[in-house]
């Protein structure tokens, strides 16, 4: 059972969606980054206000990683302009690393030490260290507290290392995939940490390639591929500037020819594989009695019929042609 | 600072939490306690003490490489240095905490070392505590630095065991870790002038044995802490968090620099010092045991011979030969007198003189004994020296085809001396008790061409 904590901010506290006229956290603009002549990053452009959830929506290898370690400090860009919380991650390290709190897509600490004793470290480093006891309230730890890192399981090890993020009370919390590996219900209860970290107004960016994660936590979302930011905005916008409408999934008693479906009244866009028939439709209703016609003239059967809306899933399908793997 | 002893704190506790660590930090120097002193030094209390700076080193170096070194590269391939590089710490915090955890932890082990020798060994502590600390400091802040620069340098786990593996080998068998440094022939001692260690044993055994200070080696000292800051610089330099950041060959030259005071040593000590010195502080072991086991004492031996019989002049011929390289063609040439007075008041000695050719330089003078084990309760050979300030090898074969020979190197003065060579196989031949055996005795003269001469008497076991 996690805890909800009173954790004291010394910035803006205001929960909030995200907000344009808030002040900009992140800038970055035009980030170039090459390994041994392998493009990492092409030009990656986006910005994130004060208190908003900003997620990084991509395959892996799509640049997500080398982004965050960018704006941690961790990286040196080949070229483009990065301000975090108005520094530069590259020159001003030790003042940054003071206001923001991170934590890495795996975390690995020494087997022998215990969790509190993690946080203690971790904490002593800071000038104004948040309080270790509420921390592991906050995260569920209290009960593991004398537990060596080795014996945790790898639910309570990412809340461990959310903890350890949280250690300095940061105004912006860089999240690299949180919940990589994870089950759904360790990852449900991340989730709800990163909701409240949106509800206490910190800034948070996370990097997932889960369309469900982005979807769920995200004020606004950039996804990326092949080191480009490919589209952003909020879910919504994106799902509704891809223009496909409905998704709909037929199986045909019998083959029907996909231009007699592209022709259909609100049918937007069509394709068959191996024997189900996906139909985009804006709006629906028009083009299912449009279907149901169709298939009487035809003398053909429905024998099944699934409706759902587009995802961000989609989207990158629609703006890459591959699937977020 | 604080952040670097807070990591150092946390890295010493959770040493003591890790099996393996605990036995390669505290078990395992005993091992070589009990190892060192027990089989090699026969218990022998003043064989302890000169073997207890080259136990000392040992333990020294193997947490310099095999601890210090070996962990760091550990932690950056398992990733566990990514955590500390997001909080607002140094990578000289990083490198402060690991030579601080290495030291804290290796003082205890000394410590213990030094209780277990005296415990169970008897072995008389000749050093004062704070000459022994900087020593140890000396020394840990050296190899530490060997340590840190390999774990600079070596991409991988497997390239740091392979650079750890070459020095750990040539320091361990060519310093006077293992193997006294006099009883090595004598190129290796020139080269072992280079060496790091050589320093802090020859250093340690100048002060526990030949009772001399802190101070007479203070250039030792020197060159152990310049080499470990320039270690310590170089970790700072060159220190890499992750796994994935290779090092160029061009910063590895940079390694180049750590190396420089034992080059410069190195050449020091070969074109200034004599290197007999050493071969001095083990002569001195047999004047260390007359003093500090008094169970030893010369009057409680086995006599072999004391020249003092009046068919003496027979008995030379009898058990005595000079053999010299090259058999009757060599040019060296060795001569047996009895002269007067000898030792201690004693009517008689035995002159081996002669000289040395050059390109000719073996000479030795051969006595062969008969003995009878019977009771005995043997653990050495003994013998009263003066002689010319040149090297000599006292060597030993023991009755028994499975023993090797066993030798010393030593340096007569003007003054009579006694030589003391351990030698347990004398004690535990493989014959019956009341059987005699034959063992052989050389005096070996060592060194430059010229000539020669050195005085013995009251040849004795103990």
């Amino acid at each position: 059972m996690l805890i909800a904590s009173a954790l004291a901010l010394r910035y803006h506290n205001q929960p909030h969606m995200a907000n344009n006229s808030h002040p900009v956290v992140v800038q970055v603009e035009d980030l170039h980054k090459q390994y041994e002549g392998i493009r990492a990053l092409c030009g990656v452009t986006f910005e994130i206000h004060q208190g908003e959830v900003f997620g990084l929506l991509g395959p892996n290898g799509a640049g997500k990683t080398t982004t965050i370690e960018i704006l941690e400090g961790l990286r040196r860009p080949d070229s483009g302009r990065v301000t975090v919380c108005g520094m530069d991650p590259a020159r001003e390290k030790a003042a940054l690393k003071e206001r923001i709190g991170a934590q890495l897509q795996a975390t690995v600490l020494h087997d022998k030490i215990r969790v509190e004793e993690a946080l203690e470290l971790f904490a002593s480093f800071y000038r104004e260290p948040a309080s270790v006891g509420m921390l592991l309230e906050r995260f569920g730890l209290v009960e593991k507290r004398r537990s060596f890192f080795e014996k945790l399981s790898g639910g309570q090890k990412q809340r461990l290392a959310l903890a350890l993020a949280l250690v300095n009370n940061p105004e912006l919390v860089l999240l690299d995939e949180p919940t990589v590996g994870l089950d759904a219900q360790v990852r449900r209860d991340i989730y709800a940490l990163i909701e409240q970290f949106r509800a206490e107004g910190r800034t948070t960016l996370l990097t997932t390639h889960y369309i469900e994660e982005a979807e769920r936590l995200c004020d606004r979302v950039a996804i990326i591929d092949r080191g480009q930011v490919i589209a952003l905005g909020t879910p919504r916008e994106l799902v509704e500037a891809s223009g496909k409408g409905t998704r709909l999934e037929l199986r045909l008693a019998k083959p029907v020819a996909l231009d007699r479906l592209r022709q259909l009244e609100a049918v937007t866009d069509c394709r068959e594989a191996e024997g189900i028939y996906y139909l985009h439709a804006q709006p629906p209703a028009q083009a299912v009695a449009a279907l149901v016609r169709l298939l009487e003239a035809e003398d053909n059967v429905l024998v099944d019929l699934h409706m759902s809306q587009p995802t961000l899933e989609d989207v990158f399908v629609e703006m890459t042609g591959r699937k977020m793997e | 600072m604080r952040a670097a002893i807070r990591i150092a704190l946390m890295s010493i506790r959770l040493v003591m939490r890790t099996k393996a660590a605990l036995f390669f930090t505290f078990l395992f120097p005993l091992i070589f306690l009990f190892a060192y002193a027990g089989i090699f030094a026969h218990g022998n209390p003043a064989a302890v003490v000169y073997m207890f700076g080259p136990l000392v080193t040992l333990n020294i170096m193997g947490s310099g490489f095999w601890g210090l070194g070996t962990q760091s590269v550990m932690q950056r391939e398992r990733g566990s240095l990514r955590r500390y590089r997001l909080a607002p710490i140094g990578s000289g915090s990083m490198v402060m905490s690991s030579l601080l955890a290495n030291y804290l932890l290796g003082l205890p082990t000394v410590a213990l070392l030094v209780a277990c020798a005296m415990v169970f060994f008897h072995m008389p502590l000749q050093i004062d505590l704070l000459t022994l600390l900087a020593l140890v400091t000396a020394g840990t802040f050296a190899f530490a630095g060997f340590g840190l620069t390999i774990a600079s340098i070596a991409n991988t786990m497997q390239e740091a065991q392979i650079y750890n593996n070459v020095i750990w080998f040539t320091l361990l068998f060519l310093s006077g870790v293992t193997v006294p440094l006099p009883m090595l022939p004598h190129w290796i001692q020139r080269f072992a002038a280079f060496l790091p260690a050589t320093y802090l044993v020859t250093s340690f055994q100048a002060i526990m044995v030949g009772g001399e200070s802190l101070s007479q080696h203070w250039l030792e000292m020197l060159v152990l802490v310049v080499s470990g800051t320039f270690g310590l610089l170089l970790a700072w330099k060159l220190f890499r968090w992750e796994k994935e950041e290779k090092i160029s060959r061009r910063a590895k030259l940079l390694a180049i620099a750590f190396v420089v005071p034992f080059l410069l040593m190195g050449t020091w000590i070969n074109v200034h010092r004599n290197l007999v010195a050493w071969a001095e502080t083990y002569s001195l072991l047999g004047r260390t045991v007359s003093s500090g086991d008094q169970r030893a004492a010369p009057a409680e031996g086995i006599l072999l011979d004391d020249f003092e019989d009046p068919q003496e002049s027979e008995a030379l011929l009898q058990h005595w030969q000079v053999l010299t390289e090259g058999g009757a063609a060599a040019l060296s040439v060795g001569e047996l007198d009895l002269i007067l007075p000898g030792a201690a008041g004693t009517a008689h000695a035995l002159r081996f003189h002669g000289r040395v050719a050059p390109d000719h330089g073996h000479v030795a003078a051969r006595y062969t004994f008969a003995l009878s084990f019977a009771g005995k309760d043997v653990r050495g050979l003994e013998v009263e020296v003066r002689g010319d300030s040149r090297l000599y090898q006292l060597k030993v074969t023991p009755p028994t085809a499975a023993s090797a020979p066993i030798s010393a190197s030593f340096i007569p003065d003007s003054d009579w001396q006694t030589i003391r060579l351990p030698a347990s196989a004398l004690a535990n031949p493989s014959a019956t008790a009341n059987a005699t055996a034959s063992c052989l005795l050389e005096i070996v003269v060592d060194g430059a061409p010229g000539e020669f001469h050195i005085d013995l008497d009251e040849l004795r076991l103990y």
